[in-house]
């Protein structure tokens, strides 16, 4: 009943959301309209009933001034009294998951409400700070837009029309339909999409356990299968989550395409901050002036597409100036020949022409860099996924960093360490997975696709359209669409906002339809999940316990997650999810522990720990690196696990494969007369488009703006502030989007925050708040090498009207 | 004691951590914030500079907003503005007096940073200062956070010729002490903040004193003029007495009196 008068109230209520905690204040009953009025009800509501499930007392006062234990008048100062004096403050520790960086955190709880989550001091990742967004965990949980139960649709495929109903029918109703799936197609037809940082029981344990290679998470091909390709050609080793920069001995950073400040990964920021501070100079590569570039000694504002060109400039600089670290070079790298020859036209005067940047400019900071080797890195950025040529652009970067001589190197780039931590005893998995992921253990790459229990490899055209890497979720849309190569007839989606992640959105319902089934999982109402056949409600980060998060580092650590409350509603964790299902399709043995505690503490007792003894020492646990040269010397081992043994500064298996041994410049296509290319980016209090429907920060970052040029926005008659719409060459729509009109751009492109324009219904706050780029992506470029999808090919033009 | 906030605009990146983790641990409403970055630009493409205005309350040691409280709910506490909303009027004098246009009115009633008071108060650091990761906030003694203000704008000026304490005497020397790597005004933030109005000075110094003065002056004539009407009143009974003992009648006289 509570939920049909909290729905009923909800229906009429405006946009505006309740504030970050269960003290919730809202505009007084003065001079208010009926919408105000509504709006204190609804809040109240809400209030009332999160005491109602956590004293169990039957919730009476649903429209009276029942605002929570100690709460006095509105007109307070706020809060008072304090929350942190209304009852004893119990600490949980936690690692964050409102990006998928996972900094440690120490959340607070009072009388069974959480209110505030703080970075861990302990935590190498937080060190005992927090971004906004990590900030807003707390409103996070409390989004009154949650999925509250598990449900089973009534109408249509897409129409949104569900029937509540038990964990008990939903979770038999879903093993009915994949094994029967199962039995038809073979288990491979099961595709898992997962996100954010719970995916692992999903994406992981669950696929691989069944059966299916076709699991993937989109921070794989959508984000950095490229940078961690061509790292491992070069290098032999990926990148891994975190990005080895040595910043406390630095003096020269280069950013190329990274957005450091608005991209608000904590440590990065911190890192970053500290350097510049200590004194090392910073160049900044953006056809943007980012709150980075403002940062910087050097801005190049490069023509977009034209990186690649850019780099070979610089490594020409280094080779023919002789400017190189050759001592290291000599010692420990092959093919310093074939590059000395192959580099010798992309001369700086050469891509000074096509980059937009002066010969000058280009020697100057080539310069810089190598003056101060080999403390002088290009930081390797995060999501490459720009034109399809991606792979051989970060070949050149990775080229570049060797001959400054980084890695191992104090001051360079130091090699990340995996923690020590046995998993927990498993029978062999069916299949072995290929999700790959940003914070994913360095895997090996086989030279055979591994073979599901059916005999089929997975669907996504690697080794045929593309040469290596993690399975590919876009390239999985179209067999979902063909049955080519063969049927992929149900999909699990696990925190991905499908519809405002994958490029071609259109391709992606026209997959939703054809599926024989399809499952959410989700915390929230996202645009997808209106086309589920089953939606399974999932506990947030700090209702549950999770998989260890285990970080490769300078100083690999173990984190933790212990839940502050109890699962809200009728919710429940994606691990007891995944157990519950595995025990109904036939997979007891994966899932023999009978609590997670049980697997926790089994996992921990390998490195001499429990839960109990890791929560005493403060939530993290930290065993020693091997980040230098000489740590690998002393051991007589190569840090360096190509073939040779060394850095490959040319790479035979591409070369074998049909593509450039060494990266030459590729033009990409430019924009239509009257169109604009379409960059995107983060904006600093939101997370790919997760969280524009959190209170808090849709409160303080409602919406998207449109960065265009300001002599460009005069030209066409706009000013800052003025709405318009957008409209790509293929005729696809989306808005409406605020002008900024600025200086910070150049006048060839136009640039948006990424996560908006959202068409959900059930979210208050994000539903039709300003433009997505995903629905303007009526294409992308496939990488040969990575199957990475190139998504920065779009062009737009301003139009009036939807 | 007098404490005071150290912000370094050479390190803030506009990330905005400071301004939710101010929200949540203040449990602010939907619609507030203590904290507003306001990004500023100069320049044309490609020569350009710019940063983050942080708009947020200065802690002015001569601050306008308790000038003009008629009700105290401002005041200063340990160098830093506080403010009580429970003794908050809702007149908005505040409002129209900050020279950095800083509290707003909010469920009718004044609203401003007052510097985490409770949250400080029990041990605790601002919640600004605790989160913010590119460590651009601290807080703590004013003449140690001043002195470190001036060595962080001495290992600037490389970078940074222009660099430059901010808040060392403006409004009788802020709260809130600002290290700038540009002058003021590239973020709009005024380089000598108006002095409280001398409207607002002659408010406080003087009418409100006088107006004060003028009521005990009031009382006290009343009193003085009370003194003489019933002396007058008096005398003049004594008079009918008087008469009366002579054997004269005046019967105006008498009756009006009674009617006094």
């Amino acid at each position: 009943m509570l939920d049909n008068m909290a729905k009923a109230i909800r229906v009429h209520v405006d946009v505006s959301g309740p504030g970050t905690g269960p003290g919730d204040e809202v505009a007084t009953r003065r001079g208010s309209s009926i919408d105000g009025s509504i709006r204190v009800a609804r809040v109240q509501l809400e209030i009332t009933r999160r005491q109602f499930l956590a004293a169990g007392v039957a919730g009476t006062a649903l429209l009276g001034t029942g605002m929570g234990p100690g709460r006095s008048n509105m007109a307070m100062n706020y809060p008072d009294p304090p929350w942190f004096t209304e009852g004893e403050v119990v600490t949980t520790y936690n690692y964050c998951d409102m990006c998928p960086w996972k900094c440690g955190i120490a959340v607070q709880t009072v009388n069974g409400q959480v209110m505030k989550i703080d970075g861990n001091s302990l935590d190498p990742k937080s060190r005992g700070m927090l971004c906004g967004r990590g900030q807003a965990g707390v409103s996070f949980m409390n989004d009154p837009d949650r999925l509250q139960s598990p449900m089973i649709r009534t109408g249509e495929r897409g129409e949104g029309k569900f029937r509540e109903v038990s964990w008990e029918e939903a979770l038999d109703y879903t093993a009915e339909k994949i094994l029967a799936i199962k039995d038809t197609y073979g288990p491979e037809a099961l595709a898992i999409f997962g996100h954010t940082t719970g995916d692992f029981w999903f994406t992981d344990y669950f696929a691989q356990a069944w059966g299916t290679p076709n699991a993937a998470k989109p921070s794989s091909s959508l984000c950095l299968s490229p940078r961690d390709e061509a790292s491992t050609l070069t290098l032999g080793f990926p990148v891994g989550g975190h990005e080895p920069m040595d910043w406390d001995e630095i003096e020269c950073v280069t950013l190329i395409g990274s957005h450091i400040g608005e991209d608000s990964r904590n440590t990065v920021m911190q890192d970053f901050i500290e350097s510049r501070s200590r004194g090392a100079q910073v160049i900044v590569v953006d056809p943007r002036f980012s709150s980075a570039a403002a940062k910087a000694d050097y801005w190049l504002p490069i023509k977009p597409g034209t990186d690649t060109a850019l780099l070979l400039a610089w490594i020409n600089v280094l080779v023919t100036e002789d400017r190189f670290d050759r001592a290291y070079i000599d010692q420990w790298a092959t093919g310093l020949d074939e590059l000395t020859t192959h580099i010798q036209e992309f001369t700086p005067e050469w891509a000074a022409g096509i980059t937009d940047l002066s010969a000058e400019q280009i020697r100057t900071t080539a310069r810089v860099m190598s003056d101060r080797l080999p403390q002088a890195a290009i930081m390797p950025g995060r999501h490459v996924t720009w034109y399809g040529n991606d792979s051989q652009r970060m070949r050149a970067v990775f080229i570049l960093n060797s001959l400054l001589g980084v890695y191992g190197r104090h001051g360079g780039m130091y090699f990340n360490k995996s923690p020590f931590l046995e998993p927990y005893p498993h029978p062999p998995f069916a299949v072995t997975g290929s999700s790959g992921g940003c914070s994913a253990e360095p895997g090996e790459e086989s030279a055979e696709l591994p073979l599901g229990p059916t005999g089929k490899a997975r669907a996504d055209g690697a080794r045929e359209t593309f040469l290596r890497g993690p399975t590919a979720m876009q390239e999985l849309i179209d067999p979902m669409i063909t049955d080519d190569p063969y049927r992929i007839a149900g999909l699990m989606i696990y925190g991905v906002n499908l519809l405002n992640s994958i490029p071609i959105p259109s391709r992606t319902i026209e997959a939703l339809k054809k599926l024989d089934f399809v499952l959410a999982v989700d915390v929230l109402p996202q645009e997808h999940v209106a086309w589920a056949d089953v939606v399974f409600p999932e506990a947030t980060f700090l209702e549950r316990y999770d998989e260890l998060s285990t970080v490769p580092y300078k100083t690999p650590f173990i984190q933790m997650r212990e839940p502050a409350v109890p699962p809200m509603y009728d919710t429940m964790p994606g691990w007891m999810m995944a157990r519950e299902l595995g025990l109904r399709v036939g997979l007891d043995a994966y899932f023999k522990w009978e609590t997670i505690e049980e697997y926790l503490d089994i996992r921990l007792r390998s490195v001499g720990s429990s839960l109990e003894k890791m929560h005493d020492a403060g939530g993290v646990i930290i065993q020693d690196g091997k980040p230098y040269l000489e740590d690998f010397v002393a051991d007589g081992e190569s840090p360096f696990h190509t073939a040779s043994g060394k850095i490959d500064l040319s790479v035979a298996e591409l070369a074998e494969a049909g593509l450039d041994a060494i990266p030459v410049y590729e033009p990409t296509e430019e924009p239509p007369d009257g169109y604009y290319r379409l960059l995107y980016g983060r904006n600093p209090l939101h997370t790919f488009a997760k969280t524009q429907n959190t209170p808090v920060l849709s409160d303080v970052s409602p919406e998207n703006e449109l960065w265009i040029n300001e002599d460009e926005a005069t030209a066409l008659g706009y000013v800052s502030g003025d709405k318009v719409w957008l409209e790509n060459d293929n005729g696809d729509r989306s808005g409406p989007i605020a002008i900024k009109a600025t200086q910070r751009i150049r006048k060839d492109a136009v640039f948006m925050a990424h996560g908006f324009g959202q068409n959900a219904e059930g979210l208050t706050l994000a539903n039709g708040r300003g433009a997505s780029d995903t629905k303007l992506m009526s294409r992308y470029k496939l990488d040969p090498i990575s199957g990475g999808a190139g998504m920065r090919i779009n062009f737009v033009r301003l139009v009036e009207g939807g | 004691m007098t404490y005071a906030f150290l912000l370094d605009m050479s390190r803030c990146i506009g990330c905005e951590a400071c301004v939710v983790a101010c929200k949540s641990g203040n449990q602010l409403p939907v619609d507030r914030q203590y904290i507003k970055l306001i990004e500023h630009t100069s320049g044309t493409f490609p020569d350009l500079t710019g940063g983050f205005q942080n708009h947020r309350c200065y802690h002015c040691a001569d601050a306008a907003c308790v000038a003009v409280c008629p009700t105290g709910a401002l005041f200063k506490e340990d160098g830093l503005t506080r403010l009580n909303r429970d003794a908050c009027s809702g007149c908005g004098y505040c409002v129209q007096s900050c020279p950095y246009e800083i509290p707003v009115m909010s469920d009718g009633r004044s609203s401003k940073c007052d510097a985490c008071a409770s949250n400080v108060g029990a041990g605790g650091s601002p919640w600004c200062v605790t989160t913010c990761p590119a460590q651009a906030l601290k807080y703590g003694d004013r003449d140690e956070i001043l002195a470190e203000a001036k060595e962080r704008v001495a290992a600037l000026k490389d970078r940074y010729p222009k660099a430059q304490v901010y808040g060392e005497t403006q409004a009788g020397g802020l709260g809130l002490i600002l290290v700038l790597p540009d002058d003021p005004e590239t973020l709009d933030i005024p380089a000598d903040p108006p002095a409280t109005p001398v409207v607002v000075d002659a408010w406080k110094e003087v009418v409100q004193p006088l107006s004060m003065g003028a009521t005990v002056l009031a009382a006290a004539g009343a009193g003085v003029l009370g003194i003489i009407a019933r002396r007058n009143h008096m005398a003049e009974l004594r008079e009918v007495d008087d008469e009366k003992k002579a054997g004269v009648t005046s019967g105006d006289a008498g009756s009006e009196e009674v009617g006094t």
